[in-house]
């Protein structure tokens, strides 16, 4: 029981201190290691557990249920292939409504991102927490609805302004990009992990819809008008499914 | 780690910190009809109109920077909601108030009044995020009615393509 409440502790800790966390954590471990006795040491045989893992990002459901512009669901799964590295993907769809002061559209669509993320964190033991750095690859095709717009004018000799509620479409849109991924998972019960993630995107490429401008493109988020780049966040719940174990190599190796 | 954190940041405070909601005054956005005035009897040269006051038929309001002025360019605001908008140019306009400077009933406006009308199609083009769509005019055409006193002599496109979708060069030539 003791040992279940250190290591619930210990796993709270480093989600709500995990910039500090790293530091206390790696200095208990040498200590730890060189404290131990020399034939316990040599005992010690720990597994890593291998497997998929698949889960959602909660701040897209969440978000669904507070902004009235916003409807979004997205799979996470990752598949962990060597000690540090994983396999990692998403996949979405999003519907997001763009209100301006002149115009109003929604945009719908899904995407798939799909990349690689890499551990930077030394677990303790046979923890399995991850502070990770990660690349994807993502696509989406999307279509605007522009709803309505107001015609905008500097001059206000006459008013008002032209203003029209026909809702027009801009279909078959695509867009394709890259993510920096910077992020946390914890095991906060066994197999079940709780991770915060921000993503840094470069927009590679996009069809530009005619007389319009994706100001907002599925996974990728909003655009902005200085650059190519773009900025997203998530809050996942996901689970491991694992398939089988391994050895950790360098269990005492210090 | 802690660098890249750091900067990374530092990149967030920048994305947060950009106005991208907010048209600013130097986008071009709806063009003005642009109209300059020549001289009839010696066409290539420019010819101001003296004491002209500038307003939109249907509009209480006098036309801002036109309230009897000497000018040799003028700068019109198109309805964009309609597909014509007419003005009164009033050339050499004073009032003389009968030597009631009190009394309004009894003044008489001295100068000529001419209406110009100016029809043309609309056509809705996008700007960016803050400013949405602006209006170019198409197949701008530029009249005026005889009144039997017309001080305007001759109107004249400066092209055959009749656009206003810029505010460049002027669209229209006046002789007077």
């Amino acid at each position: 029981m003791q040992h279940i409440i250190k290591y619930s502790i210990n796993n709270l800790a480093f989600i709500f201190l995990f910039c500090a966390t790293i530091n206390a954590q790696n200095d208990s471990i040498v200590s730890s290691i060189s404290d131990l006795p020399k034939v316990e040491t040599d005992s010690i045989k720990i597994q890593n557990k291998y497997g998929l893992r698949i889960g959602a990002d909660v701040s897209k459901l969440v978000r669904s249920f507070i902004d009235d512009n916003y409807k979004g669901f997205e799979v996470i799964g990752d598949f962990r292939l060597t000690r540090k590295i994983y396999l990692a993907a998403e996949i979405g769809t999003e519907e997001k409504i763009t209100d301006t002061d002149f115009l109003k559209a929604t945009t719908t669509g899904s995407y798939i991102k799909a990349g690689v993320d890499y551990n930077l964190y030394k677990n303790w033991l046979d923890m399995e927490n991850m502070i990770y750095g990660g690349f994807r690859v993502g696509a989406s095709t999307f279509s605007h609805t522009l709803n309505d717009y107001t015609i905008y004018s500097q001059d206000q000799y006459w008013t008002p302004q032209f203003s029209s509620d026909t809702s027009e479409d801009f279909d078959g849109l695509t867009a394709i990009w890259t993510e920096i991924v910077f992020g946390i998972k914890a095991e906060l019960f066994n197999n079940l992990y709780f991770g915060l993630n921000v993503q840094f995107k470069g927009l590679i490429s996009e069809t530009e819809p005619s007389n319009f401008e994706n100001l907002y493109i599925p996974g990728f988020n909003k655009t902005y008008d200085s650059g190519r780049f773009g900025f997203g966040y998530g809050y996942t719940i996901s689970y491991l499914i694992p398939i089988y174990k391994k050895d950790k190599a360098l269990a005492v190796e210090e | 780690m802690k660098k890249a954190i750091i900067l990374f940041l530092l990149f967030l405070a920048l994305i947060n910190c950009e106005r991208d909601d907010i048209c600013p005054e130097t986008t071009p956005t709806t063009p003005h009809l642009i109209i300059r005035l020549y001289d009839i009897s010696n066409q290539e040269s420019n010819k101001n109109a003296s004491k002209m006051r500038i307003q939109g038929v249907g509009n209480s309001e006098v036309l801002e920077d036109y309230n009897i002025v000497t000018t040799d360019s003028i700068v019109l605001p198109l309805k964009t909601d309609a597909t014509v908008t007419e003005f009164s140019l009033h050339k050499d306009y004073e009032v003389d108030n009968n030597g009631t400077p009190t009394d309004p009933s009894d003044d008489i406006i001295l100068g000529n009044e001419d209406i110009l009308t100016i029809t043309y199609a609309t056509k809705k083009e996008y700007v960016s995020r803050a400013c949405g769509y602006k209006t170019i005019f198409e197949n701008v055409i530029v009249t005026q009615e005889d009144d039997g006193d017309n001080w305007i002599q001759l109107i004249q496109s400066v092209d055959d393509i009749l656009t206003v979708d810029n505010e460049n060069a002027a669209h229209y030539k006046i002789f007077h």
